[in-house]
């Protein structure tokens, strides 16, 4: 790809440093739950409560325990009227500031699908159903998808402009990648990047009708693989121009050093069953940073345990790698959509810092055609300089990003 | 850096193409409202609609299911292109990117989607449906008709995320790989948001939208689309796209909307494109204008076209480029002549205008703007 150009013309190319992240997911809260879930290989996926699953094949999600999460009720005004998905990201934001008080972002890119879908549940269950309609003001008012990006971002004095991407299943990817490009072009020097949903009945039903989630274990890249179940976190990067952050004297986390989005246009909801999608996005990440296939270590799947999802990304995997390891850590915590990829980006980081690959559990037998070194059941230590995550959403958008430990 | 207009499409409520929507504006016309009811509603809302004639020959085996929104997105961003005169082919639609602006999104199908699931269960969900609810449903639509492989992007937020769209077209453009952006804003309205906006005190049951009035009054919805192609040259030119900034309280609009003004009146403006809409934005945009830049003529278009959140960015920047294209402003319908700004209440020659100030504040909490300039 060509070098960006800054906003005077010159041509430049930073190197992007992760300075801070934040993450709350069925792993845990925060990166020492998060690191310690992956490592012992739990299974975090449990029965639905928030809403009814009697008619759905599917019983089963990972899901974000609201007495922990609503236990930091109070660090926002009116914070008992926001949204589950506002409370996740104030969370997320928490670690990042925690980690990194000095760090205000000019722009905030943050992915998600379905913003605060279950209050718009609520308001049509009740105009429906002629009930109370007392809340309705504040359904509507904590619906919008920017919302919880600006709740979180007011309860620590932040105030950059949101861009918020609804890319599907690839939201969070793309929103990191995007924030990446905005760094490493010189037009901006800190971006918040990442991507958060909340589970809703209405998502979680459409993926049932579609017949894409299971009523077994999400198995990915296994053989019995019967489909994915969902999901729901928040997690956020804080990306900053890597000179000045050691300027500054912020820790490096780690370096975003490329970026590759396709589009197949095969199908609304099903790839392209060669994997070109997939492959373009790979292939153009790892041009994007001059890295070869060979150089990396380990790759966080898409991985949704779906039969052709998974045939789609392994022929594409296959094809351009020569047995890396590969994990889809939503085995272990459910496909959350919008913020999917911003926590396998941190669950990239963490394989990186601590060494070792994260593991793909509920995995019994490999399917004969995906030629795959799969991380079978159990975490395991390795050398890890390079890692790649994957996301593919609805309308053929495909996304990844390549992370490399810091030389700096 | 600069961004040039390559060609532009527009759908809405007066018809469909950049001439004839214009000519009507001109002349002082405005969209006439329909009434929609809902079975289980206690009231009806005015709202204007996209005549049907303009959708006359949009039509392609992807939209065959599509909701509204994705059908007004293809024919804006298809009209956009032909006016460009660039015919996408393999090569040229890798240097090709796409953002979509969406505030509401597929509302339609969204309700009767979930209305299923309410009626009759969640084993009564339709399969074919769910796929046209998600936000990006009307981006894949559009690049898969024009064969777009690379970056395709939807942006999601209130009246702001037109313009946010192409503040990201202007990062996305940074890189040389990439020839043409085509920017698409687009919208439908439903019984359901007419309800939601009204319960938020926001909307009026019947026009007229009465724009920078002191009471507020409130807004009347509209649907349809907007597109812009941005290539690297052109007589028309986005000289700067200012991502504005979130306000937390509806009191502060005016601030952030005065710093995006003092920000891009740096060089002389010679009108603004406003997005008042007879809401609490009018009265922000009144005094943030009357502030930083008092002796400017300001111009809104929807007492005319309406209230179309993810498509009224678009819309703006369409009536900016129009005014500094044909040197004229079209009147502002329903405004009160005492209101304290340099409005254009009658057709108004702008015969040497060069710069115009697009401002756009929503009413979910974002504000943005940007500055047009002919080249």
């Amino acid at each position: 790809m060509a070098q960006p150009s800054s906003p005077n013309g010159k041509k430049v190319s930073a190197r992007v440093a992760i300075v801070a992240v934040g993450v709350v997911s069925p792993l845990g809260f925060g990166l020492a739950e998060t690191l310690e879930s992956l490592r012992k290989a739990r299974d975090c996926v449990s029965s639905v409560r928030r809403f009814s699953v009697a008619q759905c094949r599917c019983k089963t999600a990972g899901q974000v325990p609201d007495d922990r999460l609503l236990a930091s009720q109070g660090e926002a005004p009116h914070s008992r009227r926001l949204h589950r998905a506002s409370h996740m990201m104030i969370q997320a934001l928490k670690e990042v500031v925690t980690q990194q008080p000095q760090f205000k972002p000019e722009l905030a890119v943050i992915g998600t699908t379905s913003g605060g879908m279950s209050y718009g549940e609520s308001y049509y269950r009740s105009l429906r159903q002629a009930g109370h309609l007392r809340h309705a003001p504040t359904w509507i008012a904590n619906y919008p998808a920017q919302k919880p990006v600006i709740d979180a971002q007011a309860v620590f004095g932040i105030s950059a402009p949101c861009q918020v991407i609804a890319n599907a299943c690839a939201s969070g990817t793309n929103a990191i990648g995007h924030a990446f490009e905005c760094v490493r072009s010189g037009r901006y020097q800190r971006v918040l990047a990442g991507g958060y949903d909340a589970l809703s009945e209405m998502v979680f039903v459409g993926f049932d009708s579609l017949q894409a989630s299971t009523p077994e274990k999400c198995r990915p890249f296994d053989r019995h693989r019967t489909g994915m179940v969902l999901g729901e976190g928040a997690a956020l990067l804080a990306l900053e121009n890597l000179d000045l952050a050691q300027q500054r004297g912020a820790s490096i986390l780690a370096e975003i050093v490329g970026y590759g989005i396709s589009t197949d246009n095969f199908h609304i909801t099903q790839p392209e069953p060669s994997g070109i999608g997939p492959r373009q996005a790979m292939e153009r990440s790892l041009q994007d940073a001059s890295v070869s296939a060979g150089e990396v270590d380990y790759i966080n799947a898409h991985g949704t345990a779906t039969v052709f999802n998974d045939a789609a990304e392994g022929k594409a995997v296959s094809g351009l790698f020569n047995s890396v390891p590969v994990s889809s850590t939503k085995s272990m915590m459910g496909h959350s959509l919008g913020a999917a990829g911003a926590i396998e980006a941190i669950v990239c980081l963490l394989a990186i810092q601590h060494q070792f690959l994260p593991p793909n559990i509920n995995f019994s037998a490999p399917d004969d055609d995906l030629d795959l070194n799969i991380v079978v059941n159990e975490a395991r230590p390795a050398v890890l300089r390079t890692a790649l995550s994957n996301s593919f959403g609805f309308g053929g958008t495909n996304a990844s990003i390549l992370m490399r430990k810091s030389r700096a | 850096m600069s961004l040039a207009i390559a060609g532009m499409g527009w759908v809405t409520p007066l018809g469909r193409s950049v001439d004839s929507v214009w000519e009507q504006l001109l002349h002082g016309h405005e969209a006439s409202a329909t009434t929609i009811s809902e079975q289980f509603g206690d009231r009806d809302y005015s709202v204007f609609r996209v005549p049907e004639s303009a959708m006359a020959g949009v039509a392609h085996p992807r939209l065959r299911r599509a909701s509204a929104i994705s059908r007004f997105a293809a024919a804006a961003g298809l009209d956009a292109l032909h006016a460009a005169g660039i015919n996408l082919d393999s090569q040229n639609a890798e240097r090709t990117a796409l953002i979509f602006a969406i505030s509401n999104g597929g509302v339609i199908y969204t309700k009767r989607f979930y209305r299923d699931v309410v009626e009759a269960g969640a084993q009564s969900a339709s399969p074919l449906l769910f796929p046209e609810t998600v936000f990006n449903a009307p981006a894949s639509h559009l690049a898969a008709i024009l064969g777009i492989t690379g970056a395709t992007y939807t942006l999601v937020g209130d009246g702001a995320v037109g313009l946010l769209a192409i503040k990201m077209a202007e990062d996305l453009m940074a890189n040389e790989a990439l020839d043409h952006c085509l920017v698409v804003g687009t919208e439908e309205v439903d019984w359901l948001l007419c309800d939601a906006y009204r319960r938020w005190r926001l909307l009026r049951l019947q026009p007229p939208i009465e724009p920078f009035s002191e009471q507020h009054l409130g807004m009347i919805l509209s649907e349809g689309a907007g597109a812009i192609l941005l290539g690297r040259e052109g007589p028309l030119i986005i000289e700067c796209a200012h991502p504005g900034g979130y306000f937390t309280k509806r009191g502060e609009a005016e601030e952030i909307l005065k710093r995006i003004l003092g920000d891009l009146s740096q060089t002389e403006i010679d009108l603004v494109i406003a997005s008042a809409n007879g809401t609490f934005v009018d009265q922000a945009e009144r005094r943030a204008l009357k502030q930083a830049i008092p002796r400017t003529l300001v111009y809104t278009a929807k007492p005319s076209l309406g209230e179309s959140a993810g498509a009224a960015g678009l819309w703006q920047v369409i009536l900016g480029a129009q005014a500094l294209r044909s040197a004229e402003l079209p009147p502002v319908l329903h405004a009160d002549p005492a209101v304290r700004l340099w409005l254009s209440l009658a057709r108004t020659p702008v015969a040497n205008a060069r710069r115009a100030i697009v401002l756009s504040c929503g009413v979910n909490q974002q504000a943005a703007g940007l500055r047009l300039a002919v080249g």
